[in-house]
């Protein structure tokens, strides 16, 4: 143990004959553990919702989506299918078919510019021989055509076919098979219907706009996304399930950067205690700084002191917020303490998720703030001058 | 070679009104191996004297040389070593940490150096033992008579051998007895380790008793009147 450490530590074990010094490092420390605490159960609250949010997201779209770097279609469709089933926990590929168009429900005069593509194979089931294609669309295009399941819904494409008259628009009729429901910024198509009718508006009868494949872990987008990227060249695009959902993993990203910034101002508070604390030590201790120097001590190791005794405060502090953060976290989503009226939320309590990068980002932040709050007191002790303090002490 | 000089040192604090301008132009040269009693009235800046040839405070204008060394040509850094290997101090009111116990008080400056801590341990054991306190080890240095407290902030300034021991008016806090001790024992360890000693005192039985006394007054610094050696 260096002299600094042993002189930061006996100050603090002493600190509890000094009452109101003790007082002040036993608020700051739990100053601090407050903060932490706060920060990790609303991170950890967050992380619950958005993990959720991640899982829906991976289930609903591609993780795995090429594309042709230039033009409108794949020009070797089967060398990107072959290259992407050649791949190891590439589980399905399917060709996206896709193009814009017009709809319009039965009850509406006007027609709603849309996206549509098709589904994925077997989730879109005809309902009868004979009767209407199903498609499934958005919540949106559903309430802006006023439809329900069950309603009828014209498509028409933006292609044309010529006909003996000129060219005439491509228009099929759609029985609304499903409402789809999404988050916000989830990029989901607004109409989707079977692949063979996908084709007929598109007029992409054979290949594709693109292909998409599913992972067996979809946590693994990237590395096999580079892999394909190797295999196929620089004519393709490949892009991940996060690449296609930026717009919402940004906006995720963001939520949480702003409650950590908030939030953090506890721990900010908190550090200011430490200020006070160590400032008011170093006024006390201002004869012992003299007389360490007069027995060789550099300005760096007075400053050594204090900026120990900030961080082993601020040690204190973050462990006790850690503990509790924690284990406040866990138990509240083991026992669903904070319940959640299911018919609005779709959960049935609020889900907590402790994730180990966060508490420790959390826990370098604390500390890291008490060091930092050490410092200001630490550098006035490096720069007081000795024989003052020894002079004035009598 | 001379073991102080000190040549046109100049003082001034800033006072709570106006600067107090403590010395001006003030030289002091002194001898190795010599036992120097420092007098004067209050005020005069005899303390400021030593804090200013133990380079803990640095003066407005002027040199020091201590051993042949010129603290201005040290960075901080190595003044605080320089500090740490050549010079002793011991104030009037001892200064220990009250913190720690004899033993760890009179480690410090080891620990300061980077010495080990059991090996710092046992050397302050062995001077506490030189001092004549064996048995105040562990003793919180707090729990310690004025005279004893005194023992042992003497055998900290020694603990590193150092050339110059300057000692700011060391038994002026303490009763007769004690203040004889305290002196009998710093004019022993004076001889048997070859320092150069600067003693700060009002008291002239004690002074005669050094090698040499030097007068300061508002003036400036008297030549020495030497008594023996």
């Amino acid at each position: 143990m260096s002299f600094e450490t042993l002189v930061a530590l006996r100050y603090l074990a002493a600190s509890r004959r000094r009452a109101h010094v003790a007082l002040i490092s036993t608020i700051s420390m739990f100053g601090l553990a407050v903060g932490v605490a706060a920060l990790i159960i609303s991170l950890s609250l967050l992380s619950g919702f958005q993990d959720r949010i991640r899982a829906q997201m991976a289930e609903r779209s591609p993780h795995l989506r090429v594309s042709p770097a230039r033009g409108p279609i794949l020009a070797e469709p089967g060398r990107v299918r072959e290259a992407l089933v050649s791949l190891r926990g590439v589980i399905a590929v399917e060709p996206a078919i896709e193009g814009r168009g017009w709809a319009s429900g039965s009850a509406v005069e006007s027609t709603l510019p849309i996206r549509y593509r098709n589904a994925p194979p077997g989730e879109l089931s005809s309902a009868g021989e004979g009767g209407p294609p199903p498609a499934r669309v958005s919540a949106a295009v559903a309430t802006r055509t006023r439809t329900a399941p069950g309603d009828l819904l014209r498509v028409t494409s933006s292609r044309t076919r010529l006909s003996p008259l000129g060219p005439l628009p491509v228009t099929i009729m759609f029985r609304i098979a499903d409402i789809r429901h999404a988050a916000a910024l989830e990029k989901t198509p607004d109409i989707e219907v079977p692949e063979d009718a996908a084709r007929l508006l598109s007029g992409i009868l054979s290949g594709a706009r693109a292909y998409e494949a599913r992972l067996a872990d979809p946590a693994r987008a990237e590395p096999v996304s580079r892999a394909v990227s190797l295999l196929l060249g620089r004519s393709y695009r490949v892009q991940t399930w996060r690449e296609l959902n930026a717009p919402l993993s940004f906006a995720l990203r963001l939520e949480k950067g702003v409650i950590f910034a908030t939030v953090a101002l506890v721990i900010v508070v908190a550090a200011l205690n430490i200020v006070s604390n160590i400032a008011l030590t170093v006024v006390e201790k201002k004869r012992d700084l003299g007389v360490l120097t007069s027995l060789g001590a550099t300005p760096g190791s007075l400053a050594r002191i204090y900026l120990t005794l900030g961080a082993v405060i601020g040690g204190l502090g973050t462990a006790l917020g850690v503990a509790v953060g924690v284990s406040a976290s866990l138990l509240l989503d083991r026992y669903e303490i904070v319940t959640l009226p299911a018919d609005v939320y779709l959960l049935t309590h609020v889900p907590f998720a402790v994730h180990p990068r966060e508490v420790a980002l959390v826990a370098a932040f604390a500390m890291a703030t008490a060091v930092a709050a050490a410092a200001l007191p630490a550098r006035a002790a490096a720069r007081l001058a000795p024989g003052e303090a020894i002079r004035l002490s009598r | 070679m001379l073991a102080v000089r000190a040549k046109s040192l100049s003082k001034t604090y800033m006072g709570e009104a106006a600067p107090v301008t403590v010395f001006q132009n003030l030289d002091f040269d002194l001898e190795e191996s010599v036992f120097a009693a420092v007098m004067g009235p209050s005020g005069v800046g005899k303390s400021t004297l030593l804090h200013l040839v133990g380079g803990i405070d640095r003066p407005d204008a002027g040199r020091v040389e201590i051993l042949g060394v010129s603290l201005d040509d040290l960075s901080p850094k190595e003044r605080a070593r320089f500090r740490n290997e050549r010079i002793g101090f011991v104030f009037q009111f001892h200064h220990l940490l009250p913190e720690f116990t004899a033993e760890e008080n009179v480690a410090f400056p080891h620990r300061i150096a980077g010495v080990p801590a059991h090996e710092a341990r046992q050397r302050a054991a062995a001077l506490l033992d030189r001092v004549g306190l064996a048995d105040r080890r562990s003793h919180l240095s707090r729990s310690l008579s004025g005279g004893e407290q005194q023992r042992v902030a003497i055998a900290r300034a020694l603990a590193r051998g150092p050339k110059l021991l300057l000692a700011d008016e060391p038994t002026g806090n303490l009763d007769s007895e004690s203040a004889r001790g305290v002196f009998d024992l710093l004019t022993e360890l004076h001889r048997e380790r070859g320092m150069t000693t600067i003693l700060v005192t009002h008291n002239p039985e004690l002074a005669k008793r050094c090698d040499k006394i030097f007068s300061m007054s508002r003036e400036g610094i008297l030549p020495a009147t030497r008594f023996s050696g």
